[in-house]
């Protein structure tokens, strides 16, 4: 009787959060976009028997990795409890500044992809500068960066797109060959699969991945201790501007072209892609793994989507009914306080 | 001259007069016309506990920040071990001088586990680039185990009780070998049957050699594990008090 007592007073809120622990692990838990991603590949093998095909998946991760690139940057940015909205504008100025270099100044096309990276790395400093020295909010600042990069996207070739006969002769993209395969999977996908890992090791095993977490989870505390929160958030845009950067060149070297406005919409399916993943707003915890899942989910989405022939415009609206899915579990449920 | 100084340490030490650990002399810090701290003297020894009452803005804080760094004195010298020092940060304040300051709102992640905040900002390494999880875990049970608790170091702080997050934070100063933790109203933000507990933990501190400096409204507290009690009044220190056959009524007396 006495041990039965406790039970009795839980409610139906505290039963459901009970279970969904259990099998979903806590708020923050990978487990949790595992358990979207596993739902997404149900629906859709169903709905398709074509999208378990290999040569499906493979096509599904590659037009995927660009979004898991931004959603790694994201990642660490929103680990911060900051926001970077600037991301995908970020990929396209960089993409067309690449291509403008190697196209139109007949630059080599590594050192056209360096000056790119320093780029995207000046871009995330200046952000950060913004964000700690002025203390200027980074959704303010990087909704800044959000317009300003689209317009320098612009900028590069009168609003036009670049390609490889953009000149006479055509330069054709090689970009180190990004965009061929190894072992029969597209080098994009290793490229992503190489950023998910690194950064995940550097959250998860390095005493910089613990000072970014304490730094969104209670920055005076981060403070108190000697650790450097402004260095840090600095840091993170850094890493933000110079992945999308990365994401920027892959895309361009995919599409073997690359318009100013190649990117729109991607900042906020990488935000997306991250909540999913399950970095709260208030960032302190959560895992690079988790916002790549995500992002995976969403390209799942939009893959499906085209596979069952609905307008892309659906894309949308399961998008946004997965990220209110994502909100609540990030809260822990409909029960929960 | 080195040699001089040792010697004449060890003939105060023959004569029972010991160095303090810390002492301050004739400290001052002023925020305008505001006397926050005035010409303040105070010697610190190994191992006591010393309470600090005062009325709200009588100087406590400020006195206890400029002995953690957060604060640089006007006027005055602190010497630590019988040297002059300048504790130019908190950092400064914990690496070598082996002060910690317990903040009131204890100041931790709590998304962190127990482990992490123990170790944030001083990490283990691996290779000079990993984490020592493992070793850091060991050691923060160690820590933990020495202030009798059995809390786990792979918990996050925020599903700790208040006490239990009090415990942590304590228990990083040991993790470290701390010589002197300060207290910043320790029981102000917990539960009256928790209170008990935490000055507990202070009289551990006392057992393991350490010097605790408590700063507490709760004038009973103080009573409870307090060797002196020194009385803050308008910046100054009114007076010291040896803690023997104290009551409440004498502290408020002393304090007004």
């Amino acid at each position: 009787m006495e041990a039965a007592a406790p039970r009795a007073q839980e409610t139906f809120g505290s039963v459901v959060r009970r279970i969904g622990h259990t099998v979903f692990g806590k708020p923050g838990s990978v487990r949790r976009p595992l358990a979207f991603l596993i739902v997404a590949i149900i629906i859709s093998s169903f709905v398709s028997s074509d999208f378990l095909k290999p040569s499906n998946l493979l096509a599904l991760l590659t037009s995927t990795s660009f979004l898991v690139m931004l959603a790694v940057g994201e990642s660490f940015v929103m680990l911060v409890g900051m926001i970077d909205l600037g991301v995908e504008s970020v990929m396209e100025a960089a993409g067309m500044f690449v291509a403008y270099l190697y196209v139109f100044d007949h630059y080599n096309s590594i050192v056209a992809m360096v000056i790119g990276m320093l780029f995207g790395l000046g871009v995330g400093a200046l952000v950060g500068f913004m964000v700690t020295l002025f203390r200027i909010p980074s959704f303010i600042v990087t909704l800044g960066t959000y317009w300003g990069m689209a317009g320098v996207a612009l900028l590069f070739n009168g609003g036009n797109y670049i390609n490889p006969d953009s000149v006479h002769p055509a330069r054709p993209f090689v970009f180190g060959g990004i965009a061929q395969t190894s072992f029969g999977v597209s080098h994009l996908i290793w490229i992503a699969l190489g950023a998910v890992v690194i950064g995940q090791l550097v959250i998860s095993f390095t005493p910089l991945g613990t000072w970014i977490k304490a730094a969104g989870s209670d920055e005076e505390a981060a403070r108190s201790v000697g650790i450097r929160t402004n260095l840090i958030k600095i840091l993170v845009f850094m890493i933000s501007g110079f992945l999308a950067v990365m994401a920027g060149i892959m895309i361009t070297a995919w599409e073997s072209s690359i318009y100013p406005n190649t990117g729109q919409g991607y900042s906020l399916q990488a935000i997306a892609a991250v909540i999913l993943g399950g970095i709260p707003f208030k960032g302190g915890r959560g895992t690079i793994v988790g916002a790549a899942i995500g992002a995976i989910v969403i390209g799942i989405i939009s893959d499906l989507i085209v596979l069952v022939g609905l307008p892309a415009l659906y894309e949308y609206i399961f998008v946004a009914i997965i990220l209110v899915l994502a909100g609540l579990q990030a809260r822990g449920g409909p029960f929960v306080k | 001259m080195a040699l001089a100084a040792g010697e004449s340490e060890i003939e105060k030490e023959q004569r029972g007069e010991k160095t303090p650990l810390l002492s301050v002399e004739e400290v001052s810090k002023y925020f305008g016309p505001v006397k926050a701290v005035d010409h303040v003297s105070l010697d610190i020894y190994k191992g006591e506990v010393i309470g600090i009452i005062g009325d709200n803005g009588a100087g406590k804080s400020t006195f206890l920040s400029l002995l953690v760094g957060y604060y640089q004195p006007d006027s005055g010298r602190i010497y630590y071990k019988g040297q002059p020092v300048h504790i130019a940060s908190p950092r400064f304040a914990r690496k070598y001088l082996g002060i910690e300051m317990v903040f009131q709102n204890l100041r931790l992640a709590p998304d962190l586990s127990v482990a992490d905040n123990m170790f944030l900002g001083e990490e283990l390494k691996l290779f000079g680039v990993f984490k020592n999880g493992a070793k850091m875990k060991q050691d923060a049970m160690e820590a933990l185990k020495k202030l009798n608790s059995d809390l786990k170091p792979d918990l996050a702080v925020e599903r700790l009780s208040g006490g239990e997050k009090q415990i942590v934070a304590i228990a990083r100063a040991v993790l470290f070998n701390r010589d002197i933790i300060i207290m910043d109203e320790p029981t102000a933000a917990i539960s009256v049957n928790k209170v008990e507990e935490v000055l507990n933990l202070i009289k551990e501190l006392k057992k393991l050699g350490k010097t605790v400096l408590l700063v507490s409204h709760r004038l009973e507290d103080i009573l409870q594990v307090a060797d002196r009690i020194v009385v803050f009044y308008h910046g100054k220190i009114r007076t010291v008090l040896e803690n023997k056959d104290l009551k409440v009524s004498d502290l408020v007396h002393a304090m007004f």
